[in-house]
């Protein structure tokens, strides 16, 4: 079958970082990447099912493992040569639609009794990863046995496949995984009605906060940080009260709270702040910046996946901040799961708004240049079209 | 005294006329026809100022001389007006200096020992040392300064006292150490009518609190014009408060005038009429409109604002406060009535490179609506110079610019309120309670040298007359995005602005252009 | 912005007829500015100022520094005023202007104007201004009309320039300290300012009177201690000791009332610790 395949490579890994991640090198022949006739994944035992994707979604973490830039922290998590791709929306063999949750945890690795982690519900922290059925793998996406999206065929087990209801196109259904990511980030960033919240970044993961923060925990006021003018007018539409740039964000977060704001050498920092902060940039300047605005023993809930990123650690300490991450979905706190949530939200919202240009599997240097540049080039979401595979 | 004011028509021999376009100068065409009003010469200063000084204070109206008003072991509080008059800053000695020494120099043979002097600057920005200096002289300052001389400041919340409510229930309020006084002197200089009488000390040493009973949209809507105090509702409100004042505190008013000789002889061009312009005068326009073309920003303004205009004193009278003003406003008056015949459907003018809030930084663009729409715009008594309905074309570059220091709080007004809204009465309903009790703002006001949360919205209130009043107004020359930001069109030159206002007002419409500076004040039949 | 510096000529040339006649329908020209007595205005404002900075700084007075070998005492009794002062000197030479303001500390000379009689400076226009331009001059009359010069010295008291005035009204013929006028103290008691007596030695052999070219000579200028009027003392009293203060001076003597006790010049020579 024809997929984009990631392999382990030192001299290409060196390469494309010493080209500071440069699209035309880090999707050349002498990078990590290559497309090509690769044997179809097998299902490894009962209860696994294969499915055929029809559009999967170029993600923020898939960039920066082909650029050079993801943390190498996620190395020994994953097993190559892997098939990246965990935003899914496919067919079953008998043609019902299905959106795939990615987290390879405890029953889908056939493993019991579960680790604490998968009792709780919480599969994305699951800590048997490296044993069970498949190879080791966070997701589907990382994972050498199951494939991926950007392939024609990849393995999923049932308790990752969900329905699409008919009402939601391929194009928005694209979208649920990182929209449950958000909104599990909403959940566990806990906003009440009288907090202000401040969401740091409108890409993907920026907007869908947005929305899942104006669904879920409604505050008092919701602003939104976004450089690109198109982000701004989803941000507007998806729910968010104040929409400022980069950088007049000290600014108007010191109007909106009432707070003093004091200017040092570097940034300046508010005495005072935003109650809850979601930073979805996961850049260092993103981070900075964000552990300055938000009010002493506020929360800070990083969603956006950051590499090594320089942070200074002084204000997280002074200011007693609450810094989580947020990861992945699961079952929430209140015994629903983040993908049933999401999927009962989804149809609202015009989802399919957000999906940018679609590419075919062959055109994927185009496509991962696009991506790289999504903002400024008046997109939120690139994806592949696989349909036409189809035969 | 020099000729009065004029009103020229423009024919096929006029020269160009010249356009103040913030720190920057412009000539342009009017179209032939249109009609230039200019105000009249600077009337001739008194020969010894200092000798009147000393007369007037011999010689009140109405009140006793001030010698036998100071004695020894009384609390004297001399108050006087801080530096948003005159415009452009004057050169030294400033007639508030000379009146000072004076003063202080009677205090001194009386041997009175308690003397404060305060700047009475009510909700304006403290002043620095420099520009204390400034007005009151080297010796009164290192004699004074810190601890006798100082800012008045609006938001001590034990230094402000609430006297009492005006028959119209509006609160009084004055400054802790005016109240303690045995005698309360207010050194004033009446620069154009809006100033002095009953509002010195009303405002000057009032609050946020007595401030706001007449700083409304709803009073400046009523005040048609603030120039002109018989018809103004705000003046009215401030003689019933002042009455309420001269009822609690004994008081002296001193009040000065000067005539509109506004430019140091380098930027006479600015002062004279085009058709009197001498070679020099056209040379140093050349030399002033490239250096304003081709320098930086930083630059030009340092040199617009070290400009020190040669005022001279024309009159000083001392005593009761409303016989002091009736005199001093005839003399201002005498300085600046100009008849105009009827109104036009256009008026045109350049807006300058400072206003009363902005000596020594930027005038952005809520400021240049105050300037504008506001004070030029109600320069006149009778009638405005400009129809109802009719467009009104200022020119300004109007940038988005804003110093951090002096004005923190109107980067917030223009980006947070305008973007809601740009009608006065909204924007007092829904925000002008939250700025006036932001901390950070207050903060900034007492210790820093910034104007106070809530005097964006009196920079916009001051236009609320004239926004009601024009059909349309329309930026020469400004900056795209802010000029739309503010509710007005944008113009690249005066002839399109011109073909624009032609929309609004028909074809082969009237114009009239306001030649200001100097100031003058147009009395419309 | 824009170089648009030709089209503004053009602009200019063609609105203002250069070259044409006046055109009869422009009103009749009035002086639109009131004319003042040309005491305090083109010296003392800009460009001028800037242009006279860069002349004494960087020209005359290292040029009369190295010409006369130039000794100064008591140069810390101005070196942090905080109120003008008048400058109270005998008169020997024309070079004397040129080798006091170059005896001045800094700051003190870019704030200092000197008073020129205005009957011998002043009657030729071009004179006047040159002077006016390199030394700061105003015009000090000699004769009559002593309220009018009282009274511009005084506005520029009070506008903080320090006043530089020879109180003998001319030059000494013999070296010897003449009879000092009594306007020193009208001044002085009028404004309240301190007096500073100058003594200037040496500059009789710089360019004496007569001669019009200058040669090189070791020339002394001594400031003594700041003098104020007291209490009750009347004008021509105070000009006395004035004049007393500047012979004491020219005499070398170490008169504690003339140059101060040595804590007095050892506080004034102090290095500053922050700005005035």
């Amino acid at each position: 079958m024809l997929a984009l395949q990631y392999h382990r490579s030192i001299p290409a890994y060196a390469l494309v970082r010493a080209t500071g991640g440069h699209p035309s090198v880090a999707t050349s022949d002498l990078s990590m990447l290559d497309l090509g006739d690769v044997p179809e994944p097998r299902p490894p035992g009962p209860g696994w099912m294969r499915v055929r994707p029809s559009v999967s979604g170029i993600c923020g973490s898939d960039t920066a493992a082909i650029t050079g830039h993801a943390s190498l922290y996620l190395d020994p998590l994953t097993s190559y040569p892997f098939v990246p791709g965990h935003e899914i929306v496919g067919q079953l063999d008998d043609g019902t639609r299905v959106v795939v949750e990615p987290a390879l945890g405890c029953r889908v690795r056939g493993l019991t009794p579960p680790c604490r982690h998968c009792a709780e519900g919480r599969i994305g922290l699951c800590e048997n990863v490296t044993e069970g059925a498949v190879a080791v793998g966070l997701q589907t996406g990382y994972c050498a046995s199951t494939g991926g999206g950007w392939g024609e065929v990849l393995v999923a087990h049932q308790s990752q496949l969900h329905a699409v209801p008919d009402r939601l196109p391929d194009e928005a259904a694209v979208l649920l995984e990182p929209f449950a990511c958000c909104v599990h980030a909403a959940l566990r960033g806990g906003a009440s009605q009288g907090d202000v919240v401040v969401v740091q970044g409108a890409g993907t993961i920026g907007l869908l906060t947005v929305a899942a923060v104006r669904l879920f925990t409604p505050p008092r006021r919701l602003v939104v940080v976004a450089k690109y003018p198109f982000q701004r007018e989803q941000a507007k539409r998806l729910g968010g009260d104040l929409i400022v740039g980069p950088d007049e964000v000290f600014q108007r977060v010191r109007f909106a709270t009432q707070a003093r704001r004091l200017d040092g050498l570097d940034r300046p920092l508010l005495l005072g702040g935003a109650d809850v902060t979601f930073e979805c940039t996961g850049s260092a300047r993103g981070l900075n910046d964000a552990v300055r605005f938000t009010r002493s023993g506020g929360r800070l809930v990083v969603v956006g996946m950051p590499g090594e990123e320089k942070v200074d650690w002084g204000p997280i300490w002074q200011r007693e901040l609450n810094v989580t991450g947020a990861y992945a979905y699961g079952t929430e706190m209140t015994g629903e799961r983040t993908f049933d949530l999401a999927i009962a939200a989804a149809p609202d919202l015009a989802l399919d708004n957000l999906t940018g240009p679609l590419f075919r599997l062959g055109d994927y240097r185009d496509a991962i240049t696009y991506a790289l540049q999504a903002g400024r080039l008046n997109a939120v979401k690139v994806a592949f079209d696989l349909r036409d595979l189809r035969a | 005294m020099g000729r009065p004011g004029a009103v020229i028509e423009v024919d096929r021999n006029t020269p160009p006329t010249l356009f103040h376009h913030g720190e920057g100068v412009r000539l342009e065409r009017l179209p032939l026809g249109s009609r230039i009003v200019y105000a009249p010469d600077p009337m001739e200063p008194v020969a010894h100022p200092e000798r009147a000084i000393r007369r007037a204070l011999g010689h009140p109206l109405e009140d006793d001389p001030l010698r036998s008003l100071l004695r020894s072991g009384m609390k004297l509080t001399v108050a006087f007006d801080d530096l948003s008059l005159p415009l452009p800053p004057m050169a030294q000695p400033d007639v508030r200096q000379l009146v000072l020494e004076e003063v202080v120099e009677m205090a001194a043979e009386a041997g009175v020992e308690d003397v404060h002097l305060v700047a009475a600057n009510s909700l304006h920005r403290r002043m620095t040392e420099d520009e204390i200096r400034h007005i009151v002289g080297d010796r009164i300052f290192s004699t004074f300064y810190p601890d006798q001389l100082y800012n008045h400041d609006a938001e001590d919340p034990e230094g402000n006292i609430l006297i009492g409510r005006t028959s119209h229930g509006e609160e009084v309020t004055l400054s802790r150490r005016a109240i303690e006084s045995d005698l309360v002197i207010y050194v004033n200089l009446t620069f154009v009518p809006m100033d002095g009488g009953h509002k010195s000390l009303a405002t000057g040493l009032g609050s946020y609190r007595s401030v706001r009973a007449h700083h409304t949209a709803e009073t400046l809507l009523n005040s048609r014009s603030y120039m002109h105090p018989p018809d103004s509702a705000l003046h009215q409100s401030c003689i019933r408060q002042g009455q309420l004042i001269e009822d609690t505190v004994r008081c002296f008013h001193i009040e000065t005038s000067v005539n509109n000789h506004s430019f140091p002889a380098v930027a006479n061009f600015m002062q004279k009429r085009e058709t009197d312009w001498t070679p020099a005068d056209q040379a140093s326009f050349l030399a002033i409109k490239q250096l304003t073309d081709l320098a930086p920003p930083g630059v030009k303004r340092a040199v617009f604002h070290s400009m020190r205009a040669p005022y001279g004193l024309t009159s000083v009278q001392a005593g009761q406060v409303d016989a002091v003003h009736d005199s001093t406003l005839d003399t201002v008056r005498r300085q600046m009535l100009v008849e105009v015949e009827g109104q036009t459907d256009i008026v045109t003018m350049g807006i300058p490179y400072v206003g009363p809030y902005n000596v020594n930084a930027i005038l952005n663009p809520v400021l240049v609506v105050c300037m504008g729409l506001g004070y030029l715009f109600n320069l006149y008594r009778g009638k405005p110079v400009l129809r109802q309905g009719g467009v009104l074309i200022m020119a300004h570059p109007c940038r988005y610019e804003f110093d951090s220091v002096q004005h923190p709080s109107y980067i917030d007004f223009y980006d947070e309120v305008l973007a809601d809204t740009r009608d006065p009465v909204d924007i007092e309903k829904k925000y002008e309670q939250c700025f006036a009790e932001d901390p950070w703002y207050r903060q900034l006001y007492r210790k820093s040298n910034a104007y106070h949360g809530v005097h964006p919205f009196y920079a916009w209130y001051w236009a609320a007359h004239a926004l009601q009043h024009v059909g349309d107004v329309i930026v020469v020359g400004g900056q795209r995005a802010a000029v739309h930001h503010l509710g007005f069109k944008c113009a690249s030159t005066l002839e399109d602005a011109l073909e624009m206002a032609e929309q609004t007002v028909g074809r082969y419409p009237s114009i009239t252009h306001l030649r200001l500076p100097p100031l003058f004040l147009a009395d419309v039949k | 912005m824009k170089f648009e510096l030709l089209s503004d000529i053009r602009a200019v040339r063609d609105g203002w007829r250069w070259g044409g006649i006046r055109p009869a329908s422009w009103p009749e020209a009035g002086p639109a500015v009131p004319a003042r007595a040309s005491n305090l205005d083109w010296a003392r404002q800009e460009p001028v100022r800037t242009l006279r900075w860069l002349i004494q700084r960087g020209l005359s007075a290292p040029f009369a520094r190295a010409v006369t070998s130039l000794r100064v005492e008591g140069a810390e009794w101005l070196r942090d005023q905080k109120r003008p002062a008048i400058l109270a000197a005998n008169h020997v030479s024309h070079a004397d202007t040129v080798v006091l303001l170059a005896a001045l500390p800094d700051r003190a000379r870019e704030q200092t104007v000197v008073g020129a009689a205005a009957d011998y400076w002043y009657q030729r226009p071009m004179l006047g201004r040159l002077v006016g331009l390199w030394l700061n001059t105003f015009p000090f009359a000699r004769t009559g009309g002593a309220q009018a010069v009282l009274h511009s010295s005084s506005q520029l008291l009070k506008s903080g320039w320090n006043l530089l005035i020879y109180a003998e009204g001319t030059r000494s013929i013999d070296g010897r300290l003449g009879k000092f006028l009594p306007g020193v103290g009208h001044l002085a008691n009028e404004t309240r300012s301190p007096v500073v007596p100058v003594h200037v030695q040496g500059t009789h052999r710089v360019m004496p009177k007569g001669r019009r070219y200058f040669l090189p000579a070791p020339v002394e200028v001594r400031f003594g201690k700041p003098l104020e009027a007291r209490n009750g003392e009347g004008s021509r009293a105070f000009a006395q000791r004035v004049e007393d203060a500047v012979r004491a001076l020219g005499d070398g003597s170490a008169d504690r009332e003339v140059m101060g006790t040595w804590i007095d010049r050892w506080r004034a020579a102090a290095p500053r610790t922050s700005r005035r």
